[in-house]
C-alpha cells in the first residue's frame, strides 16, 4: 500500500511539473539587443557640420526602418577629451538599437533553429512520464527489486528521459547563444560563411517580426543575446521531474543521486583531462593563420592539413624521435643494469654501510639535474661528452638510479627469499639465483621501474637543452622548441610534433596501466 | 630471515659497484663542481676566475627579487603538492569504485602523466591566450561566453595558471599511488565496518586513510622533489616575467645562469637549492628510519 | 653477476671513448651562425642557395679549410657560446649581437689580424665605429636592420586621425582609437619582454634626448630624460593604449596582432612587410618615423649584429688560421653570396659592395638605407652592455610594470652598473 501511494503521488507530482515546465515557456526568457547601426564620428562636436550630417543620416535611417515596421531607439554618446595640445576633441557615437524580449513560445512560433531543442525537451518530459506510467501499469505496488524486466526498462527509460530533458534546457541556451553570437554575428561581420537562409529568416522573425527582409544580415550585425533568469526556473522544475521519476523507478533517490554524482565527477575529470589533448590534436591540423585567427575558429580545422605532418618531418622530427628513443632505451637499460644488482644486494644482504648506502640513495633522489646544470655541463665537457647522446644517457640513468633502486628493492623485499635460498643450497650461486629465480618473480616491479625510467628520460628537457646544441643530437623535447622559440611560435607545427612525441608514450601507458598499479603496490608503496 | 648467504665479505660491495660508479661520476661529481664554482668568480662570457669567497652568495641573496622568488617557490611547492594530493586522492577513491567505463576513465587519467611537460605547458599557453586562445574560442563556440576574456590579466593570475597546470600534471601520479594503496586493502575490513553500521565517512577516516597513508607519504615526498625541481611549465609560460615575479628558485637560477649569463650567483643559488633539498631529504630519512626502527 | 658488471663497465668504457677525432694537416674553423629566420639554416646547410648551400660552396672553393658551421637559434646562442668558453672550446668565428664581454675577458682577435684590407675598407665606416673598444676594432658588422613605426592605414582613416609624430600626438591617437573601437583595437604595441624590452627603452629614451649613455659615452641610465621616457611608456600601458601583457608578448606576437588588425601601430624592423606577407596577412600599412617627445629630436633605431673571431692559442699555425678566417670572411661578404644572404631575410647590408645589387632588386631598399644612415645603435662597445640590456628590461621596465616608481629603479640600476 505504501509503495502504491508513493508511486501515485510521485507520478502526480511529475505531471504537475510538466505542466509548470510548459507554462514557463510563456514567460519572457530571452533578451536580444541588436545594434542595428553604429555611426562613429571622430572630431565632431554637437551642432557642427559633421554632427548635422551624421544626425541626418541616422534620422533618415530610423525613419526608413519605422516605415518598414521596425521600431528602433537611438542613443547618442559624446566623448570629449582635451588632447595634448590643449584642444578639445570629441567623438560622437550614434547607435540605433533594437531590444526585444522573447518567450519560449516565440521561439517555437518562429521556428528559430534552437526551438527544436525546446520541442524535444517537452516531448522528452511527456514521453518520460508516459513510459514511467506504462512501467507502473499493473505493477504500481511492486518494489523495484521485484519488478519484471520490461517494466524495469520502462521505468528506467522514464527517469533517463527526464534527465535528458534537463540537459536540453541548458543546451537550448548554449545553442541559441551560438546561433546569435557566433554564427550570425560572424557572418554579418564577414569572417564566417552564412549560417543559411533559414537561420537568418528565423532570427529576423524572432527579433524584427520578419520585417528585416533583404537587410537581415546587416540588421543582425552585432546582436547580443542574453538569457533572462526566468529561464533557469526550468532547471529546478526538471530536476524535480527527474527525481520524481527516479523515485518511481527505484523507490529511493539517495543511491541514484550518489551514482549520478559519481558519473558527473568522472565525466568532468575526463573532459578536463582530455581538453588539452583535443586542442593539441585539432590545432595540429590547422593552418598557421587558422590557429592564430583572432576572430574565430571552428571546433575542427576547416581543412585537415596533413601537409603539416610532412613539414615537420622535413624539419627533422623523425630524427629527434629516434634520438629520444635511443636516449630513453639506453638510459633505461643502464639504470636497470646498475640498479638491479644494487637493489638485490640491498634487499638480500647484510653488510656494513648498508644503511649509509640507503641514505645516499634516498638523498640522491632529492638531487635534481636542474640544480646541478652548471656542474653537469662542465663534467660533460671534461668527459668530452658534451652534445652527445651517450652523455645524456649516462645523466638520465644516473639521476633515475635512486628511484630505480628504491622501487626494485621494494619489489625484491616483498618476494620471499625461500626459493633463492633453496636454489643456493642446490648449488646455484647468487648470480644465477637472481637471474633464474628472483627476476621472473619480480617481473611486474621491474616493468614498472622500466616504464618510470623510460618516461622520465623521454620527457627530460632541461639537461638536454643545455647539453645538446647540434641539430642531429636533439631529443624530441628539445627539437620541439624550434617551433616554439619564445618569440616566434608556429603552433600547428609545434602541436603536430607534440602529437608524434605523445602518442607512443600514451599508448604505452594505457597498455601497462594495470601493471602500473600492481607494480607500485608490490614495489615502492610498500617498501 | 630475509637474506641469502654471502660467500665473501666484499661481495655486497661488488653488487653495489656499478650503481655507485654511475651515481658517483654523474651525480656526486657535478655537485662538487657546483660547490667549487659557487666560490669562484665567473665572467659573463664564461671564463672561470679566482676564488672569491662568499661574493656569489651575497650577490644572489641580496638581489631584490630573491625574497619573492623564495616565496614563490614555497607557494608553488605547497599549493601544487597539497592540492594535487587532495584531488588525486579523491579521483583515486572514485576510480576505485565499480562503474561502467572505469577502465576507460583510468586510461584517460594517465594522459597528462605520459606527456612531456614542455608539451603540456605549450598547449596550455595556447589555450589561455587572450587574442586567439582555444579556451576563449571553445567557450564562445559553446555559447558560454559572449565575449573573449583575458585569462592572463596580471602576473598573479599567470602564476595561478602555472600552479594550476602543475596540479593538472601531478594529479595522475598521486591517483595511481593511492590506487595502488587502495587495491591492497582487504575488502573484509569494509564488510566488517558495514556490519557494524559505519557510514562512508567513518570508513574513510578509520580504514581508508590509515591504510593508504604509506602510499600518500611516498607520493607526497616524490612530488615535493619533482615539483620543487619542475622547470618547463614556468619557463614556457612566463619565463618569470615580469621582473622574476613568477619565478621559482629553479627557473630563476636557470635564467640567471643561461639567459642573463650570471653563472656565479646562479651556482651559489644551486647550492642553496641543494641545501634546501638536503634538509627535506634529512627530514624524510629521519621519518623513514624511525619507521624502520619500529618494524 | 660478474657478467652484468663486465657488461656495464664495457658499456661505460665504450661510450666514453666515443670522442671525436679530428683530421690533421688542415685548418678547421668552428663557426656559429645565429638563426635569423626560417631560411637561415637552409641557406647555410640545406639547399637554400639555388639548390646548394653556403658550406658546400665554401668547401668547394677552399678545400684546405674544414668548415664546421653550426646554426644556433637566438634563444640558445648565448648559452652555447658561454658554455663553450668556460670549457675552453670557444668557436673560431662567431656571429652574435654583443662582443664587449668577450673583449673584457681578452678572448677576441683584433679584426686587423685577419681581415683583408680591401674587405675592411668595404664596411660602412659608421658601422665599424660601433665595434671599437680602446681604439681597436674587435668585430665586423654582419648585417643591420632599422626600426620604424608602422601604422594601419585603414584604422587611421576610419578614426579620422593623423600619424603621430610626437608623444602627445601618439597619446591622442591612441585615445582616439580606444574611444572609437571601445578598446577592441590596441593603440600601440609594446614589447617589454627579455627579447626586446631594451629596444622599447631605446625608442622612447632616444626619442626624449635621453639614452643609455651620455655624450661622453658614460652610462647615464638614471637621467631625468630616461625617467620621463619610462614613465611615459608606463602611462601608455596603464591608460590601456598598449597591448595587455607587454611583459610576455614579444614583438613577433605584436606583429601578428598588427597583421590581424588588432593593433593600430607597431614599431618594427624593415623586415615587417616580408614577415606579414609570408604569414598571409593583407593589412594596409604605412611607415613613419618613431614618435619623439616635444622639443626632442627623433632618431631612428638600428640594430646591428657582428662577426668576430676568437683567439685560439692551441692552433699550431696562427698565420694559417688567421688567413683561413680572412678567406671565410671574404667568401661570406662576396656580393655573389652576401646579397642573397641579406635579401633572403630582408636585412640591410653592412658593406658598400652589396648596395648596388640590392637597390637594383628592390628600390625600397634605398629609403631604408637612408634611414640607416641616421640610425643610432645600442652602445654594445661599452663593457657591461649585456648587464645594462638585461637591467633595463627586467629591473626597470618589468618592475615599473608591477607598479614600482621609475626613478628609484633607474637609480638602482645606475648604481649597480657603475658602482656609484
Amino acid at each position: 500500500m505504501m509503495v502504491r501511494r508513493r508511486n501515485l503521488s510521485a507520478l502526480a507530482a511529475a505531471l504537475l511539473l510538466i505542466v509548470v515546465s510548459a507554462a514557463l515557456l510563456f514567460l519572457p526568457v530571452y533578451h536580444f539587443e541588436a545594434n542595428v547601426y553604429t555611426k562613429r564620428s571622430g572630431n565632431t562636436f554637437v551642432g557642427d557640420e559633421r554632427y548635422q550630417a551624421a544626425r541626418a543620416e541616422i534620422d533618415a535611417m530610423v525613419a526608413d526602418y519605422t516605415a518598414r515596421g521596425i521600431e528602433t531607439e537611438v542613443t547618442e554618446e559624446i566623448t570629449e577629451r582635451v588632447n595634448s595640445k590643449g584642444d578639445t576633441t570629441s567623438l560622437i557615437v550614434f547607435k540605433v538599437n533594437k531590444t526585444v524580449r522573447c518567450s519560449g513560445w516565440d521561439f517555437l512560433k518562429t521556428g528559430f533553429p534552437s526551438s527544436v531543442l525546446l520541442k524535444i525537451m517537452l516531448g522528452l518530459e511527456a514521453l518520460g512520464l508516459l513510459l514511467a506510467l506504462a512501467g507502473c501499469v499493473g505493477s504500481l505496488d511492486v518494489l523495484w527489486r521485484d519488478l519484471k524486466g520490461f517494466a524495469r526498462f520502462l521505468r528506467t527509460s522514464g527517469a533517463a528521459l527526464a534527465l535528458a530533458a534537463m540537459f536540453l534546457s541548458v543546451i537550448f541556451v548554449l545553442y541559441t547563444n551560438v546561433i546569435i553570437n557566433r554564427q550570425i554575428s560572424l557572418y554579418a561581420a564577414g569572417v564566417a560563411p552564412s549560417p543559411g537562409e533559414r537561420v537568418l529568416a528565423a532570427a529576423d522573425a524572432l527579433i524584427y517580426q520578419g520585417a528585416g527582409g533583404e537587410d537581415t544580415a546587416t540588421l543582425l550585425k552585432s546582436t547580443s543575446s542574453s538569457v533572462i533568469w526566468t529561464w533557469w526556473l526550468q532547471l529546478p522544475v526538471l530536476l524535480g521531474l527527474t527525481l520524481c521519476l527516479t523515485l518511481v523507478r527505484a523507490g529511493r533517490i539517495d543511491k541514484a543521486l550518489q551514482r549520478g554524482l559519481l558519473y558527473a565527477f568522472v565525466v568532468v575529470v575526463c573532459v578536463v583531462t582530455l581538453y588539452p589533448f583535443v586542442i593539441m590534436f585539432t590545432s595540429a591540423f590547422r593552418t598557421d593563420a587558422e590557429a592564430t585567427d583572432i576572430n574565430f575558429q571552428y571546433m575542427f580545422p576547416v581543412n585537415w592539413m596533413w601537409g603539416n605532418l610532412n613539414h615537420i618531418l622535413s624539419r627533422g622530427v623523425l630524427r629527434y624521435l629516434l634520438n629520444s628513443l635511443i636516449l630513453s632505451t639506453g638510459a633505461t637499460t643502464l639504470a636497470l643494469l646498475c640498479g638491479i644488482p644494487a637493489a638485490y644486494a640491498m634487499a638480500r644482504m647484510r653488510f656494513k654501510g648498508r644503511k649509509l648506502f640507503m641514505g645516499f640513495v634516498i638523498m640522491s633522489q632529492m638531487f635534481s639535474p636542474v640544480v646541478l646544470l652548471v656542474g653537469i655541463s662542465r663534467l660533460m665537457m671534461n668527459l668530452n661528452m658534451n652534445d652527445t647522446l651517450p652523455g645524456l644517457i649516462f645523466i638520465n640513468a644516473a639521476f633515475n638510479q635512486a628511484f630505480a633502486i628504491w622501487l626494485l628493492r621494494g619489489t625484491f623485499v616483498s618476494i620471499s627469499p625461500e626459493m633463492e635460498q633453496a636454489a643456493c643450497i642446490d648449488g646455484c650461486n647468487s648470480v644465477s639465483a637472481l637471474i633464474r629465480v628472483l627476476l621472473p618473480m619480480a617481473a611486474p616491479g621491474i616493468v614498472t621501474t622500466l616504464i618510470f625510467v623510460f618516461i622520465n628520460s623521454w620527457n627530460e628537457y632541461t639537461i638536454s637543452t643545455v647539453l645538446i646544441n647540434s641539430d642531429v643530437n636533439r631529443p624530441i623535447t628539445v627539437g620541439l622548441t624550434q617551433f616554439a622559440a619564445f618569440s616566434m611560435i608556429q603552433w600547428n607545427y609545434l602541436f603536430m610534433s607534440s602529437l608524434l612525441a605523445t602518442i607512443p608514450v600514451v599508448i604505452l601507458f594505457m597498455l601497462i596501466e594495470k601493471h602500473l598499479v600492481s607494480g607500485l603496490t608490490s614495489g615502492g608503496v610498500k617498501g | 630471515m630475509n637474506q641469502i648467504l654471502i660467500r665473501h665479505k666484499w661481495e655486497p660491495y661488488l653488487w653495489l659497484l656499478p650503481s655507485i660508479l654511475l651515481m658517483g661520476i654523474f651525480v656526486v661529481y657535478p655537485i662538487c663542481i657546483v660547490f667549487k664554482l659557487s666560490f669562484s668568480e665567473i665572467s659573463r662570457s664564461g671564463v672561470v676566475g679566482e676564488f672569491n669567497g662568499l661574493d656569489n652568495y651575497i650577490t644572489a641573496v641580496t638581489a631584490p627579487e630573491f625574497g619573492s622568488v623564495m616565496l614563490n617557490t614555497l607557494i608553488w611547492v605547497v599549493s601544487v603538492v597539497g592540492i594535487s594530493t587532495l584531488l588525486g586522492f579523491i579521483v583515486a577513491l572514485v576510480l576505485n569504485a565499480e562503474f561502467v567505463g572505469r577502465k576507460i576513465a583510468r586510461s584517460i587519467i594517465v594522459f597528462p602523466w605520459a606527456t612531456t611537460l614542455v608539451v603540456q605547458a605549450s598547449v596550455w599557453k595556447y589555450i589561455i591566450n587572450y587574442e586567439y586562445g582555444a579556451l576563449n574560442n571553445t567557450l564562445l563556440n559553446l555559447g558560454v561566453l559572449s565575449q573573449s576574456v583575458n585569462w592572463r590579466s596580471t602576473y598573479v593570475v599567470d602564476f595561478i595558471w602555472e600552479c594550476g597546470i602543475g596540479i593538472f600534471v601531478t594529479v595522475p601520479f598521486v591517483t595511481f599511488c593511492v590506487l595502488a594503496g587502495l587495491q591492497s586493502i582487504d575488502v573484509s575490513y569494509y564488510e566488517a565496518a558495514t556490519v557494524d553500521g559505519a557510514d562512508f565517512w567513518m570508513k574513510l577516516r578509520n580504514i581508508t586513510i590509515p591504510l593508504v597513508r604509506p602510499s600518500l607519504t611516498v607520493s607526497t615526498v616524490l612530488n615535493i622533489i619533482y615539483v620543487f625541481n619542475s622547470f618547463p611549465i614556468i619557463y614556457t609560460i612566463t619565463r618569470g616575467a615580469p621582473a622574476h615575479k613568477t619565478d621559482t628558485l629553479v627557473t630563476y637560477l636557470y635564467m640567471l645562469a643561461f639567459s642573463e649569463q650570471r653563472k656565479g650567483p646562479a651556482t651559489a643559488l644551486s647550492v642553496v637549492g641543494f641545501v634546501i633539498l638536503c634538509l627535506c631529504a634529512g627530514l624524510y630519512m629521519i621519518v623513514t628510519m624511525r619507521k624502520e626502527g619500529d618494524e | 653477476m660478474k657478467k652484468i658488471l663486465a657488461l656495464a663497465l664495457a658499456l661505460i668504457m665504450a661510450l666514453s671513448c666515443a670522442a671525436f677525432a679530428s683530421a690533421e694537416g688542415e685548418v678547421t674553423l668552428d663557426v656559429i651562425i645565429c638563426e635569423y629566420g626560417n631560411n637561415t639554416r637552409d641557406w647555410f646547410l640545406g639547399s637554400g642557395m639555388n639548390g646548394t648551400n653556403f658550406v658546400d660552396l665554401f668547401q668547394a672553393a677552399n678545400p684546405d679549410i674544414k668548415l664546421n658551421l653550426e646554426v644556433v637559434s637566438w634563444s640558445d646562442v648565448h648559452k652555447e657560446v658561454s658554455t663553450r668558453i668556460s670549457n675552453g672550446s670557444a668557436p673560431d668565428i662567431l656571429n652574435i649581437d654583443t662582443f664587449s664581454e668577450f673583449v673584457a675577458d681578452d678572448l677576441l682577435l683584433p679584426v686587423k689580424d685577419y681581415c683583408p684590407d680591401d674587405l675592411f675598407e668595404d664596411f660602412f665606416p659608421a658601422f665599424i665605429q660601433e665595434s671599437i673598444i680602446d681604439g681597436t676594432v674587435w668585430a665586423v658588422p654582419d648585417l643591420a636592420s632599422a626600426r620604424a613605426l608602422y601604422y594601419n592605414k585603414a584604422i587611421f582613416d576610419e578614426v579620422g586621425i593623423e600619424v603621430p609624430t610626437t608623444w602627445g600626438e601618439l597619446k591622442d591617437a591612441c585615445q582616439a582609437i580606444q574611444d572609437f573601437y571601445a578598446g577592441e583595437v590596441y593603440g600601440i604595441g609594446l614589447d617589454l619582454t627579455e627579447d626586446e624590452g631594451q629596444a622599447t627603452f631605446a625608442y622612447f629614451a632616444w626619442g626624449n634626448n635621453g639614452g643609455f649613455t651620455d655624450e661622453n659615452g658614460e652610462w647615464a641610465l638614471n637621467s631625468d630624460k630616461n625617467v620621463e621616457a619610462i614613465e611615459f611608456v608606463m602611462d601608455l600601458i596603464k591608460s590601456g593604449y598598449a597591448n595587455p601583457s607587454p611583459s610576455t608578448q614579444t614583438r613577433y606576437e605584436l606583429q601578428d596582432l598588427f597583421g590581424a588588425g588588432k593593433l593600430a601601430m607597431v614599431i618594427a624592423p624593415n623586415q615587417l612587410p616580408q614577415y606579414l606577407a609570408e604569414k598571409g596577412f593583407t593589412v594596409d600599412f604605412v611607415t613613419a618615423d618613431i614618435p619623439h617627445n616635444e622639443g626632442a629630436t627623433g632618431s631612428s633605431v638600428g640594430v646591428m649584429d657582428r662577426v668576430m673571431a676568437f683567439k685560439d692559442d692551441s692552433a699550431p699555425d696562427q698565420a694559417a688560421r688567421n688567413d683561413a678566417i680572412g678567406r671565410f670572411l671574404k667568401f661570406f661578404y662576396d656580393p655573389d653570396n652576401y646579397v642573397g644572404w641579406v635579401s633572403m631575410e630582408t636585412f640591410l647590408p653592412a658593406v658598400n659592395s652589396a648596395v648596388g645589387a640590392l637597390v637594383e632588386s628592390d628600390p625600397s631598399f634605398e629609403a631604408w638605407l637612408n634611414v640607416l644612415a641616421n640610425c643610432r645603435f645600442y652602445p654594445a662597445a661599452n663593457a657591461q652592455w649585456a648587464d645594462v640590456r638585461n637591467g633595463v628590461v627586467v629591473d626597470v621596465e618589468q618592475r615599473a610594470l608591477t607598479g614600482e616608481e621609475v626613478r628609484p629603479l633607474l637609480d638602482a640600476l645606475q648604481t649597480k652598473i657603475t658602482g656609484k
